[in-house]
């Protein structure tokens, strides 16, 4: 596992931000809203969540210009849009029943060295909960490869090794995001949950990411294990920064 | 109400007890499958006795965050307002305050014709009533459609309460229905709000 660093506030104009670091890889997530819909044709019954991801041009070392609706960032953004909407009590927005709300999540990528979804997906965390949505659980993710070590860096994902992206709600043990997803693989989940300690896996099937390279079964059990340790680990960190952060502030108001 | 004295900070997805036990209040919630209460935002647990009347003897346990979210405007409050816009049928305006305390965000208003008064509601001319620019203090009638709440400035002391006249001075009441400007002079027509006294 590499070392994980987290900062609340990266951004101020922001109702909410954090910035996240996981070995070299950094990404900082804005948040803004609940606000009112801007666009009047995206009107629901629900609220909106809108996720943008980018990437800066200078965040890995050979250095390419990216256009913005590549099919790469809008996969990312669909993924953290997923993973985060089944975290969101939507009905408990404040006024939730009144307006048609939007909340929109940045984020965006400065420095890429692997594992910039899970990245992506802590560092909206912490923003949605330092911008005080209320949310069933933090949602944490960390991803894990077939070299045997928690997030892989840059080099060690482009070596090809089999990688899974796993995103669970720590406290609720339930898996919210995994990444490749076929259904064998649901099924498997479902087993190897039972087997360890009860992780479940509820939430939404996502389109599943053509699977870069094959993964035997035995190694899976073990590399989700290793995914699930690690998003505890950062489960815990993410804690202890929003505690720390909201002591600070309330010391700050002299209380 | 009596508050138990604990500083317990919390975060979202912990767990706050059993909703046999406990009822969720504001940022918390009872999720259905395993009767059990978590926290849904990061801050202080807080637990409120239940009132003594009520046949509910759970307490109720909250979770107070940072971010306070601002005022928002619900039927049946008094707002404060400026007028942007006036129309011959109506006046948009722009929601300042809610009650006696500041909205964080945009919210629009329309005065519409018939709320600007009680009576000969029929007679009103926008115009005469309002003028863009003008504080005007107003109760909250409904959500209206998805743009604007309506407002209304049907009471005795509902109305402008500061307006500026022609010549750039704020103007003084001389009636419910008129000001005057302290510099020229000029009677300006306006729904004057009766000052609270």
């Amino acid at each position: 596992m590499r070392q994980i660093r987290a900062e609340i506030g990266a951004v101020s104009k922001a109702d909410g931000s954090a910035m996240f670091e996981m070995g070299n890889t950094k990404v900082i997530a804005a948040v803004y809203g609940p606000r009112e819909v801007q666009n009047r044709s995206q009107i629901s019954n629900h609220a909106l969540v809108r996720c943008e991801y980018s990437m800066a041009n200078f965040s890995t070392g050979d250095r390419m210009r990216k256009s913005k609706g590549d099919r790469r960032s809008t996969e990312i953004s669909l993924v953290i849009r997923q993973t985060m909407e089944a975290s969101i009590l939507t009905h408990l927005l404040p006024r939730s029943q009144l307006l048609n709300l939007q909340i929109d999540i940045y984020v965006q990528v400065l420095q890429a060295d692997g594992g910039t979804r899970s990245a992506c997906i802590n560092a909206a965390t912490l923003a949605l909960a330092d911008a005080g949505i209320p949310m069933r659980d933090l949602v944490t993710s960390c991803s894990a490869g077939y070299l045997n070590s928690t997030n892989l860096n840059y080099v060690e994902d482009s070596a090809g090794g089999p990688d899974v992206t796993l995103g669970i709600l720590p406290k609720l043990d339930k898996v919210t995001l995994l990444q490749p997803l076929s259904i064998f693989f649901q099924v498997l989940l479902s087993v190897i949950g039972r087997e360890s300690g009860g992780v479940e896996a509820v939430i939404p099937l996502l389109p599943s990411k053509a699977m870069d390279s094959k993964l035997p079964i035995d190694i899976l059990e073990n590399v989700m294990q290793l995914a699930i340790e690690g998003c505890k680990a950062i489960a815990n960190y993410i804690r202890e920064i929003l505690l720390e952060n909201t002591k600070q502030l309330e010391y700050r108001r002299g209380v | 109400m009596e508050e138990e004295k604990e500083a317990v900070m919390v975060t979202p997805g912990e767990v706050l007890g059993r909703s046999s036990d406990v009822k969720a209040g504001r940022g918390a919630y009872a999720a259905p499958h395993n009767n059990t209460v978590y926290a849904s935002l990061t801050g202080f647990r807080r637990t409120i006795p239940p009132p003594p009347d009520s046949p509910d003897k759970r307490p109720t346990v909250e979770v107070t965050g940072h971010k306070a979210h601002g005022p928002v405007p619900q039927p049946g409050s008094v707002v404060i307002v400026r007028v942007t816009k006036v129309m011959a049928r109506s006046a948009s305006a722009d929601i300042m305050c809610v009650g006696s305390k500041c909205v964080r965000e945009k919210f629009t208003g329309i005065i519409r014709q018939q709320d600007v008064r009680a009576t000969e509601i029929d007679k009103v001319d926008m115009h005469l009533s309002f003028h863009p620019g003008d504080i005007v203090k107003a109760l909250v009638l409904s959500l209206g459609d998805a743009r604007a709440y309506f407002l209304s400035t049907a009471k005795n002391e509902l109305g402008v309460v500061s307006a500026e006249s022609i010549a750039g001075a704020t103007m003084v009441p001389v009636s419910w229905t008129e000001m005057q400007c302290p510099v020229t002079g000029q009677i300006e027509q306006r729904k004057v709000a009766k000052a609270a006294s």
